[in-house]
């Protein structure tokens, strides 16, 4: 079924249609006068792709000869560069596809002052994002802070307030954490609809790295935090002087305030030289290029927490201090980017994915194959730590049949991730925020992948 | 094992003969009915069962026998640790700026509703749009209907864009936002966007006077004219039409319990799934009536990314060694937010059209003018950092790219 709504065609189809086949190939034909340009990447991709398909089938005599086995390669036969050419480390040349990107979407009339630009997570491997392709948000533009002029105060509700120097900030102990950090618009644009058809752009709001700094509570163990003090206002430095409240309880459980980020000092971009660190929460609240921590009885109302960063909903009225990003998962192979077209039936091959919630630790991940109406348990894989990202990996054996490919997340709080339509009936279409509903990848008969929801 | 017949990919409430074959796949699985019966048992697994208590509705992991979950910690004391020093009180006078809602924390000054219409003009128009009205892309900050319903709830921020072409909610400062303190407070440390910080806190009464006028704000039942002088006792008495639009309750001592209890509710408040395994009907699916679900596929695609999508890997092409001179740089620092495009009414570098009649002042008026300001823009463009021949260079710099 295709409704007609305003001359725009809207691609609403019956889900049994499109599986048994009777709708495909009007689907694909849509498809076609929609997003031509992605057809073409496909296109690409899969020539690509079919050159080292070739090579790895080639058992016996079907095939020529592999030239790349057969000659000797252009950088065996030739001097290197010195050892430290590159004092500071970069990626391979043949890698420059893989970087953050953004979209005039992400940001207010295409000012690149306040934006966001999206991790490629279809190309990042683990649960360590690269300091490089980090995400980022920033409302007044990257601060470069002078680490020699940085002063971090302490202060309102403590019998000591203090200021540090950068050098003394770090004096304190340290503790490391691999933790996420996930803008709370990640996946905004799908409130009402697929609109990217692109893993990057659909959930590349988040990164996960080792974080390394102190725990506020080691500093005000000394500082003597006063009894009626029930929140903190931290505070950066930038030019958007970017403020948010915190709960004094979290303050205490798990917030630290770090300056190293995978073994190196903060990027300008995450807030050098120091930010605050609110394991599992908005990254909105972990302020980057931090300056003041004051305590307080009563909550700040910062813009970031009122005109924005509340989720509206359909009754009309807000949700304002929602901090955690709550429990959520990505199939991130196959993706849009990453698609199937280079298999044949009866290939095994590893679905993956990422999933990952700002409650605690993922506990079952489970994959449907059918748009949610059956699923079963994968297995998750490598570290599994709270808040941070968790793999998961299921292998299949490619059919080269459609498929609606979906993953829901469970974590120890018992969340479960729901579905759009689940979300949809609490928080309505305008919250902007915290939107952690179940992805849909449509896998079409050529293995190629596209975004789309499933939704009443 | 599981094996996936294309025939029986279905979903929605419509039982079809496939379904039992699915189901007894699924079942002959051990552990899709293991996790199954566990959440139904709402049961929590793993090792932290039962540690609940966060704040928000999460886990608080213990930090016990050397311990923090797969952490190791070093479980010395650091009693009487002390790096830094204590802040003079003028050092702290200086960074403590920050006012709550009744007013406390605001400093002295006052501007009237006159005085904040020029500096809004000057300064805020080319983003905000005229009387706050918006239109280029950055926050709208005036407008939209305030009106109520029988429940105190601001109609229209009840609009749900669910079909294209239905009204968005407005979120203004009339509309939406709960404390007037907070353009205040916004305004002196984030505003004017190229140069927060640049304005006295005379100018910020009258510029933080001026957007609630344009919301048509009262203040004590008094309307605010253009002669209206906007103080601090006046902007902790004022309540704006959303004030109570905001939930759970953070205020007063049991503001953190009630976020907790709102939190651990999440269900409810937040939304949440069920893990049904086989079979599954999709709870919101029933509660919007209908009978199955439907495949939404993208209508419109956002595909103008930077840099453009790509996941070949090959030689990135030789880029021509280029180096920016000093102008050009200086232009990308202090004038290239305005004048990037004719967005904001600046004459667009590169626009050979617009620097033609710009032009026809001739250079020495055109320098006059980028050093004293003109219309909507600052003296030298906001950047006094700048000295005359600086500006002269970068003027050169972006009437040559204008050819």
């Amino acid at each position: 079924m295709i409704k007609d709504t305003q001359g725009k065609r809207m691609m609403h189809l019956k889900i049994s249609k499109i599986i048994k086949g009777e709708d495909v190939d009007k689907t694909f034909k849509s498809e076609e006068t929609t997003s031509v340009s992605r057809r073409d990447f496909f296109k690409r991709t899969a020539s690509v792709s079919a050159v080292a398909a070739v090579s790895i089938l080639a058992p016996g005599a079907l095939f020529a000869d592999d030239i790349n086995i057969m000659e000797h390669t252009k950088w065996g036969t030739t001097l290197g560069d010195e050892c430290n050419y590159n004092p500071y480390g970069l990626p391979s040349k043949y890698e420059h596809n893989v970087v953050r990107r953004t979209s005039a979407l992400m940001s207010s009339a295409g000012d690149m002052h306040a934006a966001i630009s999206m991790s490629p997570l279809h190309e990042l491997s683990g649960i360590i994002t690269p300091n490089g392709l980090h995400f980022t948000r920033t409302h007044n533009g990257v601060a470069h802070v002078d680490p020699n002029k940085y002063r971090l105060m302490i202060h309102g509700l403590v019998d000591k307030p203090i200021v540090l120097t950068l050098e003394q900030l770090k004096k304190y102990p340290s503790e490391s954490r691999i933790l996420f950090l996930e803008c709370p618009s990640n996946g905004a644009a799908e409130w009402k609809g697929p609109q990217f058809n692109s893993l990057q752009f659909v959930k590349g709001m988040m990164s996960c790295a080792e974080w390394t700094g102190v725990r506020i509570k080691t500093i005000l163990d000394e500082l003597g935090l006063k009894p009626n003090a029930r929140w903190m206002l931290a505070e950066g430095s930038d030019g958007s002087e970017m403020s948010r409240t915190v709960p004094v309880e979290k303050v205490l459980d798990d917030a630290m305030i770090v300056w190293a980020q995978n073994g190196e000092a903060l990027r300008p971009e995450q807030g050098y030289p120091v930010r605050l660190m609110l394991p599992g929460w908005e990254a909105n609240l972990c302020v980057k290029w931090l300056k003041r921590l004051k305590f307080g009885e009563e909550p700040w109302y910062a813009k970031e927490e009122t005109s924005k960063y509340t989720v509206l909903t359909a009754s009309g009225r807000s949700i304002q201090h929602f901090y955690a990003n709550e429990v959520n998962s990505i199939i991130t192979s196959p993706c849009p980017e990453k698609p199937w077209t280079d298999l044949k039936v009866g290939d095994l091959v590893e679905i993956e994915g990422l999933a990952w919630s700002g409650h605690g630790t993922i506990t079952n991940v489970d994959i449907s194959f059918d748009g949610g109406k059956n699923w079963r348990e994968v297995s998750l894989k490598g570290l599994v730590l709270p808040k941070a990202w968790t793999r998961f990996s299921y292998m299949y054996k490619y059919e080269g049949k459609p498929l609606l490919l979906q993953s829901r997340a469970v974590d120890d709080s018992n969340n479960v991730q729901p579905t759009v339509n689940q979300e949809k009936e609490v928080v309505g279409v305008e919250g902007v925020y915290h939107r952690n509903a179940i992805c849909t990848w449509e896998v079409n008969a050529k293995g190629e992948v596209n975004n789309v929801q499933v939704r009443s | 094992m599981f094996k996936l017949d294309h025939k029986s990919i279905l979903i929605g409430i419509s039982v079809v003969a496939s379904t039992a074959l699915l189901l007894t796949g699924c079942l002959s699985s051990p552990s899709s009915t293991n996790s199954s019966a566990k959440a139904q048992s709402n049961e929590l697994t793993g090792p932290y069962a039962g540690k609940l208590g966060a704040i928000d509705g999460g886990v608080i992991y213990p930090r016990e026998n050397g311990m923090y979950t797969a952490y190791v910690l070093n479980e010395q004391s650091t009693e009487g640790i002390n790096h830094g020093r204590t802040p003079t009180e003028n050092e702290i006078n200086a960074w403590n700026l920050d006012a709550l809602p009744d007013g406390t924390g605001l400093p002295e000054g006052e501007g009237s509703v006159e005085e904040g219409d020029e500096l809004y003009e000057a300064n805020c128009a080319s983003c905000h749009g005229d009387f706050g009205g918006g239109g280029h892309g950055y926050p709208q900050l005036a407008g939209g209907n305030q009106e109520k319903d029988e429940n105190g709830i601001v109609k229209t921020l009840k609009n749900q864009r669910l079909e294209p072409g239905m009204d968005a909610p407005q979120r203004t400062v009339g509309t939406f936002w709960p404390k007037a303190t907070t353009l205040f407070t916004y305004i002196r440390d984030a505003m004017p966007y190229a140069h927060p910080k640049s304005l006295s806190n005379d100018e910020n009464y009258a510029l933080t006077a001026y957007i609630l006028a344009q919301n048509g704000i009262k203040i004590d039942g008094e309307k605010m004219t253009d002669e209206y002088v906007l103080n601090a006792e006046k902007l902790a008495k004022v309540v704006l039409p959303n004030n109570d639009g905001f939930y759970p309750n953070i205020d007063g001592p049991e503001g953190p319990a009630n976020v907790k209890a709102f939190f651990a509710d999440r269900a409810k408040n937040i939304g949440a799934g069920v893990r049904c395994m086989t079979d599954c009907k999709d709870p919101g699916m029933e509660a919007a009536g209908a009978k199955e679900a439907e495949l939404v596929r993208i209508d419109y695609e956002m595909a103008d990314v930077v840099p453009p999508y790509s996941t070949v890997r090959d030689l990135p092409p030789e880029s021509e060694d280029v180096t920016i001179s000093k102008a050009e740089k200086m232009y990308n620092e202090s004038c290239k937010l305005c004048h990037s495009s004719d967005r904001m009414g600046a004459p667009a570098v590169g626009d050979v059209q617009a620097w033609v009649s710009v032009t026809k002042k001739g250079f020495d008026q055109v320098l006059r003018n980028s050093i004293d300001g003109i219309g909507g823009m600052p003296p030298k463009g906001g950047n006094d950092s700048l000295t005359s021949d600086e500006v002269k260079s970068i003027v050169e710099f972006m009437i040559d790219s204008s050819k």
